[in-house]
């Protein structure tokens, strides 16, 4: 499960809206509850909030600006959306010093490489985690045994998307180990694994061609809630790079094969092979199984697919992929073509010259 | 590979078993004879293969030589040339000798392919040499010491090599130790890729090892994996100590790694260069060049110490070149 911004606030203000409903009257709390909603999205100033609350919320809208929008919008409006985003951070900062999630976001944008924001997280990482379990500790119990776990979780997120970003961060810079050092750490502190840090893991043991230590990884999946199977791109893009770096060639054939089985109609992506910013707030939120999912594993593949010194400039194993699926899969290779393809030459008018046209 | 001095110690060996027993003072004045006049010796399909090889690899960096003055465009047309003509000379040399493996290794590095290709060139010719005859270790216990195996040597070195531009880096790893097991002696540098290999892999203890056995035989690839591997572990003090070691280690090594340049596919193996040179710092940079893409902020790091700024500008002002 990703972290979804939008319902994190949401959890959180419905959790001290609970706190402030009149025991003993579910009728009472029940008719209180529909008018939270109606209140959490047309009013949200005259609920009951910390400055906590209220800088995470400025965080959800800075997630939706900057991963969800910035991405897909016009250069023009770059510059605003970019703005927009560092005030919600800068602000949500001045409410709660300890808004781990701005701290960290607002790192992202500001580090001058991904060496300096590195080095953020990794010093920061067991002061965010002490800061986390405080509040963990400092949740009311109101005697709701599922409302206190809730709350509890609630405050450890910040702590598990540090560390998700740390271990994302570590692989981009090339410390495999410093990535599954951090992700280890996680994973033992949430077997759950809300945050999917196990992604991250599947490509650094691909990057040390640790395949014992993947194996050991995909049998660590029965703790994941909700279940799923080690089946996702970013295990078979892994287990697909082991095999190719083997050159067990025909192994690394059906495991791409595998791969594309499991992302019915999305073998494109692994023609484009787009590369993403990654998402600052936390990793995107998409369906199990979707094309998305099939591009953002990709992208974050990046690190196993474009090494090695190929003339094609997409490394070895990246264009090993593109032209193997281009081969096995005709129809994805028009589709990428005509996704590829630069604006002009998907009009028919073709190219203008200068600025008088 | 000194294709001049293996030619004259192939002929002289070959005669040497024709004669039957012979001194080693014989066989060295023998050795001698050959070298005055090498062609007088050649007597068999094998040397005359072998000669024209030799002859061939001469050519083509001869013909090299003013490279220098060409722009990009010319210089790409003319290497291409120059490499098909290299190519056709290994045809000529296979004609006479199909057995001859440096003259079908050089065909396969010649033809420039992706990472992925040349492997599978590579191992196939691997896979038939091992069927004509297996290598031994000899007399010696150092295969390098037979002539005839050395080719086998220089095989392996161009597999590991591969692998290691490939992202294989176990594979290049475990060719290097057979290389190195081989040849303890190593004179076709096993050890080199293998100490990149383990600095990619971050293996400090494997790394430490290889760096026990060479025992204070400091050179460009140590120094330089060592600095990467330290880096990557995060231990930033002694990465700075390792790059200072790489550093002072080889005239202008700053300068080699900071503006790394176009560097000739080994034929069929790395050139020999003197130690502490600047090429041979230009060689460890370019066989890691892989390795360092993968660690995105190297450089910028390796930049920003001023000392090692400072030397690499000081290197290219000293020589006339870009800065």
């Amino acid at each position: 499960m990703a972290f979804d911004p939008r319902r994190e606030d949401y959890q959180r203000l419905a959790l001290r809206y609970a706190l402030s409903l009149p025991k003993g009257n579910p009728v009472a709390a029940a008719k209180a509850f529909t008018d939270f909603g109606r209140r959490f999205a047309r009013d949200r100033d005259t609920l009951p909030q910390s400055d906590a609350d209220r800088a995470f919320h400025l965080v959800a809208v800075a997630a939706e600006v900057i991963d969800y929008q910035l991405p897909f919008s016009s250069e023009e409006r770059a510059d605003a959306l970019i703005n927009r985003g560092r005030d919600l951070l800068d602000e949500a900062i001045s409410l709660d010093p300890k808004c781990h999630d701005a701290i960290r976001m607002r790192a992202s944008r500001v580090s001058p490489s991904f060496d300096a924001q590195f080095s953020f997280l990794h010093e920061g990482a067991d002061e965010v985690l002490a800061s986390c379990q405080e509040a963990r500790d400092a949740v009311p119990n109101d005697g709701d045994d599922e409302r206190i776990a809730l709350g509890r979780d609630i405050a450890l997120r910040p702590y598990r998307r540090w560390m998700a970003a740390l271990a994302e961060e570590a692989l981009i810079c090339g410390r495999n180990r410093s990535c599954i050092e951090a992700g280890e750490r996680l994973l033992e502190q949430d077997p759950s694994d809300q945050a999917d840090v196990r992604f991250t893991l599947a490509l650094a043991y691909a990057k040390l061609e640790d395949e014992a230590s993947l194996d050991a990884l995909a049998k660590r999946y029965g703790t994941i809630i909700p279940a799923r199977p080690a089946d996702d791109a970013w295990m078979g893009i892994a287990r697909l790079a082991l095999a190719h770096k083997s050159h067990d060639m025909g192994q690394t054939r059906q495991l791409l094969e595998r791969l594309i089985a499991a992302y019915p109609g999305c073998a494109s992506a692994l023609i484009t092979q787009t590369e993403l910013p990654d998402g600052v707030f936390a990793r995107l939120a998409v369906p199990p199984y979707s094309e998305d999912e099939l591009i953002l594993a990709v992208s974050e593949a990046t690190v196993l697919l474009q090494e090695g010194d190929d003339k094609s400039g997409r490394g070895v194993l990246g264009s090993w992929v593109a032209r193997t699926t281009a081969k096995l899969y005709p129809e994805a290779l028009a589709e990428a073509q005509e996704f590829s393809a630069p604006y002009y030459q998907q009009d028919e008018k073709g190219p203008q010259d200068g600025d008088a046209s | 590979m000194n294709g001049r001095e293996e030619l004259v110690l192939r002929c002289a060996q070959r005669r040497r078993e024709k004669i039957g027993t012979l001194s080693d003072e014989g066989f060295a004045e023998l050795c001698l004879a050959v070298r005055e006049n090498p062609s007088a010796f050649v007597d068999s399909p094998e040397q005359a293969s072998f000669a024209t090889l030799v002859g061939a690899l001469d050519a083509f960096h001869r013909a090299g030589a003013d490279d220098d003055l060409l722009d990009d465009e010319e210089f790409r047309a003319a290497r291409e040339r120059r490499l098909q003509t290299l190519s056709a000379a290994c045809d000529q040399a296979l004609s006479q000798d199909g057995g001859c493996l440096d003259a079908r290794l050089v065909q396969v590095l010649a033809a420039d392919l992706d990472p992925d290709d040349r492997l599978d060139a590579l191992l196939e010719i691997e896979a038939k040499a091992d069927a004509a005859n297996e290598l031994t270790l000899g007399s010696t216990g150092d295969a390098w010491d037979d002539v005839f195996t050395r080719p086998r040597l220089r095989l392996w070195d161009a597999i590991a090599r591969t692998c290691l531009a490939g992202g294989r880096y176990h594979m290049a790893l475990d060719v290097s130790r057979g290389l190195m097991a081989a040849s303890p002696k190593d004179q076709v540098g096993g050890r080199l890729t293998a100490a990149l290999a383990l600095a990619r892999l971050e293996d400090e203890e494997g790394f430490n090892e290889l760096d026990a056995r060479l025992a204070g035989r400091e050179n460009s690839w140590l120094n330089l994996g060592r600095t990467i591997l330290l880096y990557k572990l995060g231990r930033m003090n002694a990465a700075r100590r390792a790059l200072r070691g790489y550093g002072e280690l080889c005239e202008g090594a700053a300068y080699a790694l900071l503006r790394p340049t176009f560097v000739e596919i080994y034929l069929p193996d790395r050139p020999e260069v003197p130690a502490g040179g600047f090429e041979e710092a230009t060689f460890a940079v370019h066989e890691a060049e892989p390795i360092i893409a993968d660690v995105p902020d190297f450089i910028a790091w390796a930049d920003g110490f001023p000392w090692f700024h400072a030397a690499g500008e000081a290197y290219a002002e000293e020589h006339g070149y870009d800065w």
